[in-house]
């Protein structure tokens, strides 16, 4: 795709426009100008019995005039030019982009629309816009998301940590630990952390250690390092900067503080930690063009898009949106399921069940050959694997 | 692109011949490159610039089409002063007169100049914005776009789709025909019937109130010029004259059902979106179905279904339920305990009982635990030494 040939598609329009008006401002003021002219000249001219003569001589001058520069076809000429613009534009922007992407939309599926008003309502309030959401609610007579109180909870606390304000952070990951431990978050330490470092900055020592010995000590077991440098920061905490420690100074500590909170709030709460909404949409950005191509290729060929149970192409979302492993076999491009698991053989590389079958003859044969690998692979050692 | 190949040469090869060659293991894709994918992703957007484009050119083709009227009638004005014998003052009257509606028309020049810049303007902000997308903000662009597609950014366009609308509704075709009237070069040239139909319904209302006289005349003036094009529609609609409303032929029936409003309402959704480049489906609905098939696996819909999976909300479920599944070319496996990929970097450990998970969590756990770990799905605990590692091509 040229932005660029668009861009100059449209200069070339505004460009004509521009044109187009300066021509009719010409021609108007110059209408204006004559006609004043030979108005004045009438006005000014002795009135007498032969001044009906005059006055139309001077008219007749006007109107010849008025012939020979030809106005309206030089409005006309000026159109031309820009129509020939007006005309080119949308074709550069039906050659440069998608000019439908409905074309891969099956219309045989109706969503339902209260499903969608209610996870709109849900995105506003997990963005915490409170008002558009309540706005849409009242506009779409949905009834109140239930998730509503809870978001407005989880942004109260993160405002209070954009003004440095650590105590509700804190408060509810004490309040939740065990759920935290439980899904392997450090959470509660790295507010404790924080906390520590923030009251250290503030020279004060002893209330570093005091608060260190109650509150962080009890993660040794499992981040011993992380809490030896710490402690080891109060050495320099008049000059953190110029210490080995100055990475404790950073933004992107409580940046990542935040995110984590709001990973885990949300999955506590039963939720993904970013809106579902906007990995769907994002998702859909990425699939379309593929699916679009997919249907200009197809274009000719019958193919029954409102009908079918798989995508017929594969289309590969980035990296955040692999959310389960899926294992293709490698020889039968099949994907596994709990009929054709994953196997290993003893050399290491994986096929699926039915493949394995099919290389053996269905066990008629004890061993063969690994299609990727020299190996001479036994049966009785392939093993399943769970991802 | 990647089309799914309907058969694949070594696959079968494998599959039928008894001593297989060694086949060169395939390459892992090269995952579409960040940058393409963001050129692709910036070619849907078509309606963003196509939209305030359409509104654009409507506005500097009724300017043009009033000036040229208003300059062709002043010319024509002096002319037939100059070819008449009027008196010296009704001559003055007269020029006056046109000199003021000149000075009128010099203002409307300016505003509707104000107005193109405007429009223009907003042209140029959307390729500016469409410009502004690269790698580094693609996060923040995705939920700008996000929000412009939940936020109808051309809603001052729908306003005027709705006026006509509402008016169908009620049964009125008004203000539709004044709508036909105002694009109708530009439905002439997409051969749109609309405005055919809306006559014909018309003609269709005044038979149902039995006014036949009227119909007939209504019918001489609005629908017998159509017949050039569409003489068998006509003839079908006019011969209900011969009918009453209340008719049980099937063929006629139907004519009068006052469904045929709604009929009217979908085609001028259609027309109308036609003329501005838009789809007729919510951009919302068309984002949404592509990604949702593109996540939809079985495993979203089993229980303990990771939540970051938008498949394991239920009115997510509920809207993909129609949809087909995603598919996949190669594997993706990703670590059941630290959720990252499982790659060449970071590659997959089996434990004895053939549970699976990335070398970097499993190393983790070994550190923390004298080299022991425990499989978190069964309970098993091994030494980090009984692992093997899994070659997935
Ligand atoms: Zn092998």
């Amino acid at each position: 795709m040229e932005l660029k040939s668009i861009k100059d598609a449209f200069d070339r329009v505004a460009n004509k426009q521009k044109l187009s008006y300066s021509k009719t401002n010409e021609i108007v003021q110059m209408l204006s100008q004559e006609i004043e002219k030979a108005l004045s000249i009438i006005q000014n001219s002795p009135s007498s019995p032969d001044t009906l003569l005059d006055h139309r001589s001077v008219l007749a001058d006007v109107k010849k005039m008025f012939v020979e520069v030809a106005p309206v076809n030089q409005l006309e000429v000026a159109e031309k030019e820009l129509n020939a613009a007006l005309t080119k534009y949308p074709k550069v922007l039906e050659k440069q982009l998608n000019p439908d992407i409905s074309k891969a939309y099956r219309h045989n599926v109706d969503f339902d629309t209260h499903i969608v008003n209610q996870i709109i309502a849900n995105f506003f309030y997990r963005q915490g816009m409170f008002d558009i959401g309540d706005c849409f609610i009242a506009e779409t007579g949905e009834s109140e998301c239930s998730t509503k109180r809870s978001f407005m909870e989880m942004y109260r606390i993160l405002e209070a940590m954009k003004n440095r304000d650590l105590k509700p952070a804190l408060k509810w990951a004490v309040s939740n630990s065990d759920k935290l431990k439980q899904a392997r978050s450090d959470l509660e330490l790295r507010l404790h952390s924080l906390h520590f470092l923030e009251i250290a900055q503030g020279q004060n020592s002893q209330e570093a250690i005091n608060y260190a010995r109650k509150n962080i000590a009890i993660f040794a077991d499992s981040s011993l390092p992380e809490i030896q440098k710490l402690v080891c920061s109060l050495l320099w905490n008049n000059n953190l900067q110029k210490s080995p420690y100055s990475e404790f100074l950073s933004p992107a500590l409580w940046n990542n503080a935040v995110k984590e909170l709001t990973r885990q709030y949300c999955n506590l709460l039963g939720e993904s930690s970013e809106s579902p909404l906007s990995i769907t949409v994002t998702a859909g950005t990425q699939t379309l063009p593929v699916l679009l191509k997919y249907m200009n290729v197809m274009a000719n060929k019958k193919l029954d898009w409102q009908n079918i149970e798989q995508l017929p192409v594969a289309v590969e979302l980035s990296e955040e949106f692999q959310f389960h492993s899926v294992f293709v076999c490698p020889v039968s491009k099949e994907q596994s399921s709990d009929d054709n698991p994953p196997m290993m053989m003893s050399c290491g590389h994986v096929l699926c069940k039915q493949t394995i079958n099919k290389m053996s003859k269905n066990g008629s044969k004890s061993s063969f050959k690994c299609p990727y690998c020299p190996t001479d692979v036994d049966i009785s050692r392939c093993r399943q694997l769970h991802f | 692109m990647e089309i799914d190949p309907v058969t694949n040469g070594n696959a079968d090869a494998i599959m039928t011949e008894s001593a297989p060659t060694i086949t060169p293991p395939t390459t892992t894709p090269v995952p579409s490159s960040r940058l393409s994918q963001l050129t692709e992703s910036l070619k849907l957007e078509h309606q963003l610039l196509r939209v305030p484009f359409e509104h654009y050119k409507k506005t500097i083709r009724t300017n043009h089409r009033f000036f040229e009227k208003e300059v062709s009638s002043v010319v024509s004005g002096v002319g037939d002063l100059a070819d008449s014998d009027w008196s010296r003052d009704d001559t003055v009257a007269r020029l006056s007169s046109l000199v003021s509606r000149l000075q009128g028309l010099k203002r409307k020049l300016e505003e509707g100049s104000n107005v193109e810049n405007l429009q223009a303007q907003r042209c140029r902000a959307r390729i500016d914005h469409l410009e502004s997308a690269d790698v580094e903000n693609l996060t923040e662009w995705n939920n700008t776009k996000l929000k412009r597609i939940l936020d109808l950014v051309d809603i001052d366009i729908f306003r005027e789709a709705k006026k006509v609308i509402d008016a169908l509704k009620n049964r009125e075709v008004a203000s539709a025909l004044t709508w036909c009237a105002d694009n109708k070069t530009r439905l002439k040239k997409s051969k749109s019937k609309f405005e055919f139909q809306l006559r014909l319904q018309e003609f269709i209302e005044l038979v149902r109130a039995e006014s036949y006289n009227q119909a007939i005349l209504y019918g001489r003036k609005h629908v017998a010029p159509w017949g050039a094009t569409h003489m068998k529609e006509l003839q079908h609609v006019v011969a209900t004259l011969a009918f009453k409303s209340t008719t049980e032929c099937t063929k006629y029936k139907g004519l009068f059902e006052l469904r045929q409003w709604d009929v009217l309402v979908h085609q001028f959704k259609q027309e109308f979106c036609k003329l501005y480049g838009m789809t007729m489906e919510p951009l919302l609905n068309i984002y949404l179905q592509a990604g949702l098939s593109a996540l939809k696996t079985p495993y979203g819909f089993e229980e303990g279904c990771t939540k970051e999976d938008p498949l394991s909300q239920e009115s997510f479920r509920k809207l993909a339920l129609p949809l087909p599944y995603s598919k996949q070319h190669h594997s993706k496996l990703v670590c059941y305990i630290s959720k990252e990929l499982m790659d060449t970097e970071n590659p997959p450990q089996v434990l004895p009982n053939g549970y699976v998970y990335s070398t970097k969590a499993l190393k983790e756990m070994a550190e923390k635990n004298e080299g022991k770990v425990t499989c978190p799905r069964t309970g098993l605990v091994c030494n980090y030494t009984d692992l093997v590692k899994a070659y997935i091509s």
